[in-house]
């Protein structure tokens, strides 16, 4: 079915708002989705493998730094979703950077990492350059990477499948390297890499401004379905709190 | 014409111009006495149309004897052909309601863009009349659906039928035949979103400019319609309305707490049409010439002012309360500037120490009307790209200074005194509808919207204070991995530190919280007028009361439509 990004922005902040996500991070959760969505990556095939664990999180502990020094840190988020912990560590990122010229992050125990693209996003718009580096699966793994650069409003994006296996250390690990002073851009090395460039994400994104979003309406249900658990029962006594007569 | 560096200049740094500080400006008392001015946005949507010339003409007109049908108009603006769609169906006395949980209306009206074939037609007349419950594609910009006002619409029709006109007495009290009741635009119900309108269809690139038009086409139309369902109820001795009492009618609107939520969760838009709003008056202050004739029309503006607001109807006391003092704020604004003023500093100055908040703001509103030349440009700015964005690099000793500068206004209120956070807003599941309960309602309580931001303030510098002591040269990049609770408040608190105005000041959280001043706030930004509260959380107001009328496209055009007046009979 045909939806407004608008649309798919509220129902999603309702989502997450619903599964306990705090105030700023369902604003968070449900923009990184929209920028997937409306930028051609898939948004919402991300969120449907991501939306039966999104409440899960709130019994996790809060992402901790496990190391830091003034050019890199190390983040554990204890096996969280992106959704509601990458947009600190890039802002860390973003921090030290601004500070020394260039730093690292790496983020340790973190899901749905693609939808670090939003945040790096935010990054290139404000004058900074970010990239970011990792893998998925544990056999022949998916490698990606994405990277803008700064004052620049749209990223590129690559992924490839390898054959190579996944090492026990880096599970579930991303790398977030951000410069205040070096352009950064990056694309995989594997010949059969699929890559979408600036200039093609901001295609993607024309299009959805001009036709908004189709999506399934089974998964647009069930987002609104969890976002009904905000709304409070009708009554009588309700309805005299909206100032009817 | 200003450009938007002399903008900046003129809002901040060595060479800003003395704008009224955000303290007085951002108070919700004084924001809910704001009355409608030129730079209100039906009046810089009409100037658009009049200057602009846009064509407006019915292509397809079907309404039966009793004005029920299919009606169209194409509008051709400079950047863009659209079409206004209308269907006016029949509706039973007893589901009549302007509530936002009604079901059925007089009639609905969709904004869409290009020409409308009549494939394109069915497909919206299977579903603009459900509103809510229908679906629309990128085409369509705006939906909207109006009630007739039982009162006035057979009486107009009945007037105009016996070849007499409407009384303009009784047009002063109700000065409109429809009302409209909820206008919807930004993507809702599969519509365009607003990047789409803003980036595409140019002519209506400002807030609200195509709900705005909407509700302007809606006048128009309540007027053809009653005229044609007179004319075929008695042929004869029907007789079409004089322009000067159909410029006269207005629409009604009924606007519930729905806007509220508005307000605080676009904090950067209000700031700048606040911004653009007190620029005006500075560069007026400085600026601003006054001639003899100036001092004519200040004292034309007054009297028209204080004859609008006796002609303002209103059952609610507490308005009727306001309105009286607004005479007698105008009546001593009038003795004061018989008495002569050498700038409009003194005289601002003045009303500040003797008139009401209300008749503050309507002196402004009148120097703003002076000023056309100083004034009009700024309506081009009234856009802002609402990225709260947070600044990592700030100091956490930086972020506790700017919290006690900007928010003292929040850390003054003492949150633990019974009743600061009584009140709770949230939605209903009819229609998500906000509405406003009492923490004692557990559910309401569990589910309330995060509207609280003096609290969230609050909050935030209180566990920022104990984090500061153990860590002084932390930065809020390394706060907000900490403390990710606090990340929405801390991001809007550095937005909003980067503006001129900022937050609105008020706890939306206490018991005495007065939605009407949110409501009447936006409701000035759009430029409407008679306000009448029907309880603390619903007004009736009436828009384009006084605009010029289709017809009159084309014409000279004095945009001299600022607080109407009855015409005389």
């Amino acid at each position: 079915m045909h939806i407004s990004m608008n649309e798919l922005k509220a129902a999603l902040r309702r989502c997450f708002e619903a599964s306990g996500y705090f105030v700023g991070n369902y604003e968070d959760a449900a923009n990184m989705i929209l920028w997937l969505e409306k930028h051609g990556l898939n948004g919402l095939g991300e969120l449907e493998r991501a939306l039966p664990y999104i409440r899960n999180d709130s019994d996790k502990p809060l992402s901790s730094v496990v190391y830091e020094d003034s050019t890199s840190a190390i983040i554990d988020s204890h096996d969280r979703s992106a959704l509601n912990c990458i947009a600190a560590a890039v802002d860390l990122a973003h921090a030290k950077a601004l500070e020394v010229g260039i730093a690292t992050v790496t983020v340790h125990n973190c899901h749905n990492r693609m939808f670090i693209l939003k945040a790096l996003t935010d990054c290139g718009r404000r004058g900074i350059s970010v990239a970011a580096y990792w893998q998925n699966g544990e056999q022949n793994i998916t490698e990606h990477t994405a990277a803008i650069r700064a004052g620049e409003r749209y990223p590129s994006y690559s992924e490839a499948k390898t054959c190579l296996n996944a090492s026990a250390d880096d599970k579930q690990a991303l790398t977030i390297i951000c410069s205040s002073r070096v352009d950064l851009s990056t694309r995989l090395k594997h010949r059969k890499t699929r890559l979408l460039t600036e200039t093609q994400v901001e295609e993607n994104k024309e299009q959805s401004v001009e036709s908004g979003i189709e999506i399934d309406p089974a998964l647009w249900d069930e987002i609104n379905r969890i976002g009904t658990e905000i709304l409070v029962e009708n009554s009588e006594r309700s309805r005299a709190d909206a100032g009817g007569r | 014409m200003i450009t938007p560096a002399a903008i900046q200049t003129s809002l901040r740094g060595d060479n800003a111009l003395p704008l009224r500080p955000a303290e007085q400006v951002m108070h919700l008392e004084r924001l809910g006495a704001m009355h409608q001015s030129r730079l209100s946005f039906m009046r810089s949507l009409v100037r658009r149309i009049m200057r602009e010339r846009w064509q407006i003409e019915p292509v397809r007109l079907d309404l039966d004897a009793d004005g029920y049908g299919t009606v169209i108009y194409e509008v051709q603006a400079p950047q863009g052909l659209y079409s206004f769609v209308l269907f006016s169906n029949y509706l039973a006395p007893e589901v009549r309601n302007d509530r936002v949980i009604a079901t059925q209306w007089d009639l609905t009206m969709a904004l869409v863009e290009g020409r409308v074939d009549d494939i394109y037609l069915e497909k919206l007349r299977q579903n603009v009349p459900k509103q809510e419950a229908g679906r629309v594609d990128a085409r369509v910009f705006v939906l909207s659906r109006a009630n007739r006002s039982a009162r006035n619409f057979d009486y107009v029709v009945d007037q105009l039928a016996k070849g007499e006109q409407p009384d303009v007495e009784r047009i002063a009290r109700v000065g409109y035949l429809y009302r409209t009741t909820a206008v919807y635009g930004s993507g809702k119900l599969g519509m365009a979103d607003w990047e789409k309108v803003r980036t595409q269809y140019t002519d209506f690139a400002r807030p609200f400019a195509a709900e705005m038009f909407v509700c302007l086409m809606l006048r128009n139309f309540s007027l053809l319609q009653a005229e044609h369902i007179a004319r075929h109820r008695s042929p004869e001795s029907f007789q079409p309305m004089k322009p000067e009492i159909k410029r006269y009618f207005g629409i009604g609107n009924s606007t519930g707490l729905g806007m509220a939520p508005y307000l605080v969760n676009h904090p950067l838009l209000i700031n700048r049409w606040v911004e653009m709003r007190e620029l005006a008056l500075a560069r007026i202050r400085v600026l601003g010439d006054i001639s003899p004739a100036l001092r004519e029309q200040l004292h034309r503006l007054i009297d028209r002012c204080e004859q609008h607001t006796r002609e303002t109807v209103t059952e609610d006391q507490w308005q009727t309360g306001n309105n009286q003092q607004v005479l007698k704020d105008l009546a001593a604004l009038r003795s004061k500037a018989s008495e002569g003023f050498d700038d409009w500093d003194s005289l601002i100055l003045w009303s500040e120490e003797h008139c009401s908040l209300q008749g503050q703001e309507m002196l402004v509103s009148i120097l703003l009307e002076l000023y056309p030349t100083l004034v009009d440009d700024l309506e081009d700015y009234h856009c802002a790209e609402e990225f709260l964005d947070l600044d990592p690099l700030m100091p956490l000793q930086t972020l506790k200074e700017v919290i006690e500068t900007r928010y003292a206004w929040a850390l003054a209120i003492d949150f633990s005194v019974e009743g600061t956070r009584e009140t709770c807003w949230y939605r209903s599941e009819e229609k998500m509808e906000p509405r406003l309960g009492s923490v004692a309602d557990a559910e309401a309580k569990k589910k309330q919207m995060a509207l609280g931001v003096g609290y969230a303030v609050r909050k935030c510098y209180d566990q920022l204070c104990d984090y500061v002591a153990e860590h002084p040269d932390h930065t809020t990049a390394r706060f907000m991995v900490a403390r990710p609770k606090m990340r929405g408040i801390v991001r809007r608190i550095q937005s909003m530190n980067r503006c001129v105005y900022g937050d609105i000041q008020a706890n939306l959280l206490d018991r005495n919280v007065l939605p009407m001043h949110l409501l009447r706030c936006k409701l000035a930004f759009f430029g409407v007028s008679k306000f009448d509260p029907r309880s603390r959380l619903w007004v009736r107001n009436t828009m384009f009361q006084g605009a010029p009328l289709l017809d009159d496209i084309g014409s000279r055009f004095g945009d001299d439509w600022f607080m109407p007046l009855a015409p005389q009979q």
